[in-house]
């Protein structure tokens, strides 16, 4: 009888001829919340697909409570008190709470269903987990993070003892984050384990107990989280002290290449005006709903312009109607959420670099696919895009690769001014100090770079100056030095005001 | 178990190439499995005669399955192509009788298939409604404005000229099939070597993720329309210059559902992002091939609908299973 919950020991799994885990222990206790950590394709997911029964593990054993277990199908792992809840939801947005926590499972009093009954057992599980909701809501008018909450509270219907959490914050808002980590403590306290997966290292040293971090398929170490730092997990994660690197060079700052002025949509933001000069990285920050991402979108031309708006590109006025008109303006955008926004996923890796760009390739009207190819080649080294065969679905290619080849898109498109919204989504660490280096690099060249993030060490570490955004408005202008959590938070809770002076 | 230790590395490798290789091409396969089947079922099957036979059936709804093969790439469909091809092979007679003009006919009926065509691709695109129930609204339309014109009757064409088209060879070869295969090579060289091409694919696939990219997405699918609706409008001179007259009633009847038909056969995905023409152009000769055997071998036409129907579910069942 061991004393841990689970047992994973020497857990070995190939696919063809790569070896995506090399013989990894994880062991999990009774009652904790233990982060899972490595970097994009260090075989997390490999893993923890094993422990749900999704793939099988070509050797090694998993033990539940010192019995060993044999899962062959998703429903094993699930019976054995295992539940998964994966980055994309698995909720039914046209059917209400009660009845996804019972999908597949429904209760049944003489062949109809017994709606009563499940209603108050759902309601049972939603006060025990403290949130206030009503069981007949239909999913779909839920925010994203009651959504989790649902699959939490569909784990706990079926009674789980482990809950396994993929990325489950990266699309919350810091208050949505806060309530889930609460609960997550709760769950914690009722003595279910939770097994934590997230490239969010400060987060993860705020609600983890213990830890385990994997490295190319190979188990490197685990611990408490009480006795380590971030950069100390880092250095483990990636193998190298990477944590000082300076991705910031002084360089000279020019003259306006993007002006925006008066614009207003009467929804998502008001009265915004400003400058991105040649050379920049301009930062926008602020809470969710600040109405950053809408307006960039709208300059962008995705959204219908404001009537008294302007947009100047090198002093001259110009008219988007589209993202088309955008482009031709020299204005590019890296758009948030990869998956929805900026992969075509029936695509090919090289299709997907070449698709905005396609003018770059044509002769006589014709594609010439060795261009593309010479062309890709040189963005795969430029960028270090990790691909065997450019020809494969861009699916294929873990996170940060994928977004890399969307920055290769826009660097073949070559605009004068480039927009990036949440650039390192969900992107490990090594491949997040890459893109910063190119941002960096596009800004030496004269362009103008604007990003969009919330995370505040990655504007520290990248801009130039940061306009933080309150409630559609551009609430504060800081200067590179003036960049701390304590400021951002301050002018984007709009606990202090100050006129922001344009001009 | 003489030599257990086969390389598993190489398994993987074969068994991947296998199944790549089923993926791409399983309609070929089926196509020359389907061939060899009926050489041996029947003598008559593999002669010059009969083969110019099957193509030249097949080549009408061929022409109009290459259009719909684009328009289901984009992610979306055209049910109105047979009630268009009636009322377009109407005008086209129409302007026939009243000009005297072979070239005038053409024209016309050109000029209509790029006209509905674009019709259906504003109120697809611009009117945001779904392409179903705008083309299943044309459709009834077209198909009630043909018979109008006609007052519900035929048409036929008084120039003799006008009937050369389909019933004229070169070097032996009916023109209609060397039309066929002339668009076949096109529309291959558009969906694979062009801007346009590329377009429609990643509009298939991510609309938005299209359109983010600068893709002119109404502008694309409004082309898309129109490229499928004018090669209506040729396959609707190749047939009623067959013909030499066209029955609004029934000219075109049902010729939506062969198309999508061999679409579907030939591996495009039925909402979009995939498909090839290549494969449209086999799963045409899979059902053209399909009713030549059955005719040979004297199966009763009543019930060559349901060897259609199982094909049709097993060839998606297959594709399915990769």
């Amino acid at each position: 009888m061991s004393d841990y919950l689970l047992e994973m020991e020497g857990i070995y799994k190939a696919f063809s001829k790569v070896e995506v885990l090399k013989g990894v222990d994880l062991k999990v206790n009774k009652g904790e919340i233990h982060a899972l950590l490595g970097e994009n394709g260090a075989g997390k997911s490999t893993l923890m697909n094993i422990l749900g029964g999704v793939l099988r593990a070509d050797a090694g054993t998993t033990a539940l409570q010192g019995e060993k277990q044999a899962f062959l199908k998703p429903g094993d792992s699930k019976e054995a008190g295992i539940s998964f809840i994966h980055q994309e939801l698995n909720v039914i947005s046209d059917l209400t709470i009660y009845e996804n926590l019972y999908l597949g499972k429904e209760a049944t009093t003489k062949g109809l269903l017994n709606t009563r009954k499940m209603i108050k057992e759902t309601q049972n599980i939603l006060d025990k987990m403290d949130v206030a909701l009503d069981p007949k809501t239909y999913v779909r008018d839920l925010d994203t993070s009651y959504k989790q909450i649902v699959e939490i509270a569909k784990a706990l219907l079926e009674d789980s003892k482990i809950i396994i959490m993929d990325e489950p914050t990266t699309s919350l808002t810091d208050n949505e984050i806060s309530n889930l980590m609460k609960l997550m403590k709760s769950l914690k306290a009722s003595g279910v384990s939770i097994i934590y997966i997230s490239h969010k290292l400060k987060e993860v040293l705020h609600v983890c107990d213990r830890y385990s971090v994997l490295r190319n398929g190979e188990f490197v170490g685990s611990g408490s989280i009480r006795d380590t730092d971030e950069e100390q997990i880092t250095k483990l994660m990636v193998g190298k002290e990477l944590a000082k690197e300076e991705h910031y060079t002084k360089r000279p700052i020019g003259s306006s290449k993007l002006r925006v002025e008066n614009f207003s949509d009467g929804t998502y933001f008001r009265n915004i005006s400003f400058d991105a000069r040649a050379g920049e990285v301009l930062g926008f920050t602020g809470l969710s709903g600040d109405g950053r991402s809408e307006l960039f979108e709208t300059i962008f031309g995705f959204r219908k312009q404001p009537s008294r708006a302007r947009i100047m590109v090198n002093g001259k006025p110009v008219k988007i109607k589209n993202p088309g008109d955008a482009i031709r303006a020299k204005i590019g955008l890296v758009p948030k959420n990869r998956k929805e926004n900026a992969i075509i996923k029936d695509m090919s890796v090289m299709h997907n670099m070449s698709v905005a760009g396609l003018d770059h390739f044509l002769t006589f009207g014709f594609i010439q696919s060795r261009k593309e190819k010479s062309k890709f080649q040189a963005y795969r080294e430029k960028l270090n895009i990790k691909v065997s065969d450019p020809n494969y679905p861009i699916t294929n290619l873990s996170g940060g690769n994928q977004q890399k080849v969307v920055l290769a898109k826009w660097l073949e498109v070559n605009t004068d001014i480039i927009i990036l919204d949440n650039p390192t989504q969900g992107i490990d660490v090594g491949a997040k100090s890459e893109i910063y280096h190119l941002i960096q690099e596009l800004a030496e060249q004269g362009k103008a770079i604007i990003v969009l993030s919330t995370e505040v060490p990655e504007l520290q570490k990248i801009c130039d100056r940061l306009l933080v955004m309150y409630q559609g408005e551009i609430a504060a202008e800081l200067g590179r030095e003036e960049i701390t959590e304590e400021t951002i938070l301050l002018h984007a809770t709009g606990s202090k005001r100050e006129e922001y002076a344009y001009g | 178990m003489a030599n257990p230790a086969v390389n598993p590395v190489n398994k993987g490798y074969v068994s991947s190439r296998l199944s790549w290789l089923w993926s791409e091409y399983s309609v070929v396969i089926a196509f020359v499995v389907l061939l060899l089947f009926a050489t041996i079922m029947h003598d008559g099957f593999l002669t010059y005669a009969n083969m110019s036979n099957i193509f030249r059936q097949v080549a009408v709804i061929g022409i109009i399955s290459l259009g719909m093969t684009v328009v289901m790439i984009s992610g979306g469909i055209d049910l109105s192509v047979g009630s268009v091809l009636a009322f377009i092979g109407a005008i086209t007679m129409i302007v026939l009788n009243d000009t005297g003009s072979v070239l005038a006919a053409i024209a016309a009926a050109l000029f209509f298939g790029l006209f509905i065509g674009f019709l259906n691709g504003v109120m697809i695109s611009k009117g945001k409604i779904a392409a179903f129930i705008v083309t299943l609204g044309v459709m009834a339309a077209a198909r009630s404005l043909g018979l109008y014109i006609a007052d519900g009757g035929s048409i036929s064409g008084d120039v003799d000229a006008f009937r050369l088209i389909s019933n004229s060879t070169l070097f032996n070869v009916p023109y209609p099939i060397i039309i066929f295969l002339l668009l076949t090579v096109l529309l291959h060289l558009l969906m694979n070597k062009t801007k346009f091409g590329r377009h429609v694919y990643a509009i298939g696939s991510n609309e938005k993720g299209a359109l983010l990219s600068g893709i002119p997405v109404d502008r694309v699918k409004i082309m898309a329309y129109m490229l499928c609706t004018f090669l209506v409008g040729v396959a609707s001179i190749i047939e009623s210059s067959r013909l030499g007259s066209v029955s609004t009633s029934n000219t075109g009847h049902l010729y939506e559902l062969d198309a999508i038909a061999a679409v579907i056969i030939g591996g495009t995905r039925m909402n979009g992002g995939k498909g090839k023409i290549i494969g449209t152009f086999f799963g045409i000769l899979i059902l053209g091939v399909l009713n030549n055997i059955m005719n040979l071998m004297g199966i009763s036409p009543y019930l060559q609908g349901v060897v259609k129907g199982v094909i049709i579910i097993v060839a998606v069942l297959l594709q399915k299973r990769t």
